[in-house]
């Protein structure tokens, strides 16, 4: 870091109005924006302008002086100029082709050059819009049409494809902004949010639920339905089935690429009669082996 | 990603009133939408520019006119300078 003094070009005991006009000398050649083409001008100007934010201010020129802060204590952060977009779409309504125009009218081949180059950007392609649209867990799987409605107003019908998954950009070709001359639109990029649904959860190509079922369902085994994305299906309980029990239902994931399904995982959740029932009790109390099975032993040893 | 006059004004510290004028004079273009004025990355660049043109600069509303035309005329050429030499790539590939 340069002593502020040196870069401005002015003695430690210059007035503050010396130190303005030097740095405003300084920064009208360096600032970026008045130097579109020159890369180093923006660390030079940078330079200068820290030197200024630290001697242009009394109070800090004070306690640089004294030695309380150094010359990085003005350091200036660091912020997009102008130029860094005059080529991009955001500028169009700026640009300006009078600087040329005389050229570009000649019939010689430099002019016809100019002209074409001119006519390239102006045939520029729209720029792609990008959106974000939340959808169902369930349409994520089964695929589904929506229709995104778009904050500068009207609306956009979606195809959600089955199987997508979180986080997922769907492209919607000449959806974007209008492009100029024989340009065509752009795209239109849609980022699709899948929501949580609290039945499922998604690994890879499979999902999971838990299921709660009775203790007769569980003990005695018996046909219960489950939902899964595509709707309810049924599913056999094997008789003496636990809570923890996974059960797959094969081809009931989300699609995948090749054309196959991932699976549904069902993990079982015995949920005791409520409210308590006194026949259930007094039967338990009575039934001899409840005590000889202790379910904890290999935890407790 | 775009702002809203309110989001510009508190972001940027230009008053309503300066931010009129400079809507006025057209020195910023932001787009027009149904909920008012959307202002790009690019326009809030160039409200700086403005601003430091005028606070630090000391340049008048005259010679702000006259800098931002030359300007635009200057990333004119510029742009049509690109154009050219891409068309040139493009029409003499490297031996």
């Amino acid at each position: 870091m340069r002593n502020p003094y040196e870069v401005l070009g002015v003695a430690p005991t210059a007035t503050p109005g010396e130190i303005q006009t030097a740095y405003r000398k300084l920064a009208k050649t360096l600032h970026p924006d008045l130097n579109p083409g020159d890369k180093s001008a923006e660390d030079k100007f940078k330079e200068v302008a820290g030197a200024y934010d630290l001697l242009g201010d009394a109070e800090k020129r004070k306690r640089f002086d004294s030695g309380e802060i150094d010359a990085t204590g003005a350091e200036r952060p660091q912020h997009p100029y102008y130029r860094d977009y005059a080529a991009s779409d955001q500028a169009r309504p700026y640009a300006d082709a009078s600087g040329f125009a005389d050229f570009a009218d000649g019939d010689d081949a430099f002019a016809e050059l100019l002209r074409r180059a001119q006519q390239a950007r102006a045939n520029r392609r729209g720029a792609d819009l990008h959106y974000r649209l939340p959808i169902r867990f369930v349409d994520s799987i089964m695929g589904a049409n929506t229709r995104l409605t778009l904050p500068e107003g009207g609306t956009l019908d979606v195809k959600i494809p089955p199987g997508l998954v979180d986080g997922q950009v769907l492209r919607l070709k000449g959806k974007g902004a209008p492009g100029a001359g024989t340009g065509g639109p752009g795209d239109a990029l849609i980022e699709v949010e899948v929501l949580a649904d609290p039945r499922f959860a998604r690994e890879g190509d499979d999902i999971s639920l838990e299921l709660p079922i009775s203790l007769s369902e569980a003990v005695l085994g018996g046909r219960v339905p489950v939902p899964t994305p595509t709707g309810h299906v049924t599913m056999a309980v094997p008789k003496g089935s636990n809570t923890g029990t996974i059960l797959r239902l094969k081809g009931k994931g989300a699609p995948r690429r090749d054309g196959g399904h991932g699976d549904q995982f069902v993990k079982l959740k015995v949920i005791l009669p409520r409210p308590p029932d006194p026949e259930l009790e007094a039967f338990v109390s009575n039934w001899a082996n409840a005590k000889a099975f202790n379910p904890r032993e290999d935890k407790t040893a | 990603m775009t702002m809203d006059k309110r989001e510009f004004l508190g972001s940027s510290g230009i008053p309503v009133r300066t931010l009129e004028l400079w809507l006025e004079q057209r020195w910023l273009i932001p787009a027009e939408t149904q909920a008012g004025p959307a202002f790009s990355e690019a326009d809030i660049a160039r409200a700086r520019l403005i601003k430091e043109l005028k606070t630090d600069f000391s340049v008048n509303d005259e010679g702000v006119d006259i800098v931002l035309h030359l300007m635009d005329q200057l990333h004119g050429l510029r742009q049509v300078l690109a154009q050219l030499r891409e068309d040139m790539r493009r029409r003499a590939p490297p031996v």
